[in-house]
């Protein structure tokens, strides 16, 4: 079964993110902050990651998925990113690669949870792959 | 702040004395023709109406300058417009001691009227300015007095209205001018000492109104703090409950599951206000918001559908007039379409069972005016100047349905009004509501 990688801050959101996908059979691990996450990225390759906005810093997130995106040996991995942050940011996630607001995440969403909205938006990111 | 507003009352003083000097100059020529032609006094007219167009073109000279100024705005304006009206007033007192010379000189007893200059110079100018403005009256009216004395100007006689002769009367010149001059500086004495208070209290009103936007500042920092703490901890607390809800952790007997929806049913509308709370925070502090062009058209559609299913679970109807060739406005979209569905969102929620909701777009030239109607509940007339403010809610909407956080229409109202729009309500109980909300097309 695949492996999923939830990298927050927030235990709770990670403990409840994570009875929800194991419910559905997957292996899921968790990272508390954004270098913890790309530590166990490089130890055991994830083929989907969870990735908050706000961690150390307030775009922790968005930096960890730009190394990633850039980065030949981890670009294929599926970033789902959980915001809390609707559409206020203005965020267009189908924008083109290079430019320079480019947002490398694959699909996003929102916080609080709604459990079948998330196994939805997981499915199809791994189906895709 | 204190700058800006000093500028603008000083600017719009000088309107007031631009304008004051036309009144004086349909003044003059009304005086001149009913001297001339009611009291028959003989006038050497000319002369008068020469000084009258010279007051006339440099007040509308200035009138264009003024204009021109108030476009620019200038960094240093507060003290460009001092000067100008510093030298206004020099002209002011130098057209009417000419005026004054041509029609009898220290026997017209339209001398007084410089009164009225050193009151209005009091009002504009530092207490310093309005005694050099007084010396300098002083000074015209002496050399024009000493001048027609010595004969080195001509005395123009008020046959019928003075005695023959009365200029080169020494003990009258030095009566007339101590009595003239020390007026002009009682005058200036006085009104500079009430117009001297008048500005500082203004100027203490200023500061005090400055002090409460920072405590409201301030207040809204802390709002927003708060809040967001409040609401990371809610988004979580929901994360939480949703799988046991959903059944996910295993199955929940009826009483566990009602209890597990009650609870999330509450989080759900504290997560809504304490959304709101921070939106509305947001918004104040926010110093500049990223605005573009976007389309209206799609803004209104995506707004709807935010609404639809709500509006055809209660048989309301929507119906949409928006003129064909509106499209592209300038703004903040994401705003905007909330702004827009918010007062959908409203209009459904205090509009009955098959109710109608409308919405309109009008191309109003420069702006957009934006109309959603409703058959609702309306509001009672003593309660619609409250709408707007935070936390409002109307009596009849309380009691229609407890929940709200009363903000939505504050939100609203400060986004339009960071688009230097305008938002307000017709309504009638009973009856239905009209919001309008008008908004400028372009930057």
């Amino acid at each position: 079964m695949a492996k999923i990688l939830i990298i927050d801050d927030d235990p709770d959101i990670v403990e409840a993110i994570k009875v929800v996908l194991e419910s559905k059979g997957y292996q899921v691990s968790s990272a508390r902050s954004g270098k913890e996450g790309l530590n166990k990225i490089k130890l055991d390759k994830p083929h989907l990651i969870i990735l908050d906005i706000m961690m150390e810093t307030n775009d922790k997130g968005f930096e960890v998925a730009r190394i990633l995106k850039k980065d030949k040996n981890y670009e294929d991995i599926p970033i789902l990113m959980l915001t809390a942050i609707k559409q206020k940011t203005g965020l267009d996630f189908k924008k083109e690669a290079g430019d320079e607001d480019w947002l490398p995440v694959d699909d996003y969403v929102e916080k609080p949870l709604a459990a079948n909205e998330l196994i939805s938006k997981v499915e199809k990111l791994l189906e895709k792959k | 702040m204190v700058e800006f507003i000093q500028k603008e009352s000083l600017l719009e003083r000088i309107y007031w004395l631009i304008r004051l000097r036309w009144i004086a100059i349909v003044g003059v020529i009304t005086t001149i023709l009913f001297v001339k032609n009611a009291l028959l006094i003989p006038l050497v007219t000319a002369p008068l109406y020469g000084v009258i167009s010279f007051l006339g073109i440099y007040n509308l000279i200035f009138l264009l300058y003024l204009n021109r100024l108030k476009e620019k705005k200038k960094p240093n304006l507060v003290l460009i417009a001092n000067r100008f009206a510093n030298i206004q007033i020099s002209l002011d007192l130098l057209s009417l001691t000419l005026l004054i010379h041509f029609s009898g000189g220290i026997e017209n007893p339209f001398i007084f009227y410089f009164i009225f200059h050193m009151i209005i110079a009091s009002i504009l100018l530092s207490r310093r300015a309005s005694y050099l403005q007084a010396t300098f009256a002083t000074l015209l009216l002496i050399s024009m007095v000493g001048l027609e004395y010595f004969g080195i100007l001509s005395h123009h006689y008020l046959e019928g209205f003075s005695l023959r002769g009365l200029y080169t009367n020494k003990l009258y010149i030095a009566g007339v001018s101590f009595v003239f001059v020390s007026t002009l500086y009682l005058a200036v004495y006085m009104a500079s000492s009430i117009s001297e208070k008048l500005r500082l209290r203004e100027q203490s009103l200023k500061q005090a109104n400055l002090l409460l936007e920072e405590k409201d500042r301030i207040k809204s920092e802390y709002v927003l703090r708060v809040s967001h703490d409040i609401k990371e901890h809610l988004s979580a607390i929901q994360s939480c409950l949703e799988p046991v809800e959903d059944g996910i952790t295993g199955e929940l007997n009826l009483k566990q599951k009602d209890l597990i929806q009650r609870a999330v049913e509450r989080t759900g509308k504290l997560l809504f206000f304490v959304k709101a709370l921070l939106e509305i925070s947001r918004i104040k502090l926010s110093k500049e918001i990223e605005m573009d062009y976007f389309s209206l058209k799609k803004t209104i559609a995506d707004a709807t559908n935010f609404i639809d299913t709500r509006a055809k679970n209660k048989i309301i109807s929507i119906e949409f007039k928006i003129d064909p060739g509106l499209d592209l406005i300038w703004g903040a979209q994401i705003y905007i379409e909330e702004t827009i569905a918010n007062l959908l969102a409203n209009c459904v929620k205090y509009t009955l069972k098959n109710g109608k909701i409308s919405l309109e777009a009008k191309d109003r030239g420069n702006s957009v005016l934006i109309k959603v109607t409703d058959t609702g509940i309306g509001i009672p007339k003593e309660e619609i100047p409250k709408v707007f403010d935070e936390f409002y809610r109307a009596s009849n909407a309380k009691e229609l349905e407890r929940d709200g956080t009363g903000l939505g229409l504050a939100i609203a109202k400060q986004v339009v009004e960071r688009h230097k729009g305008k938002i307000w309500v017709e309504s009638e109980e009973g009856k239905g509501s009209t919001f309008y909300i008008l908004l400028p097309k372009s930057k």
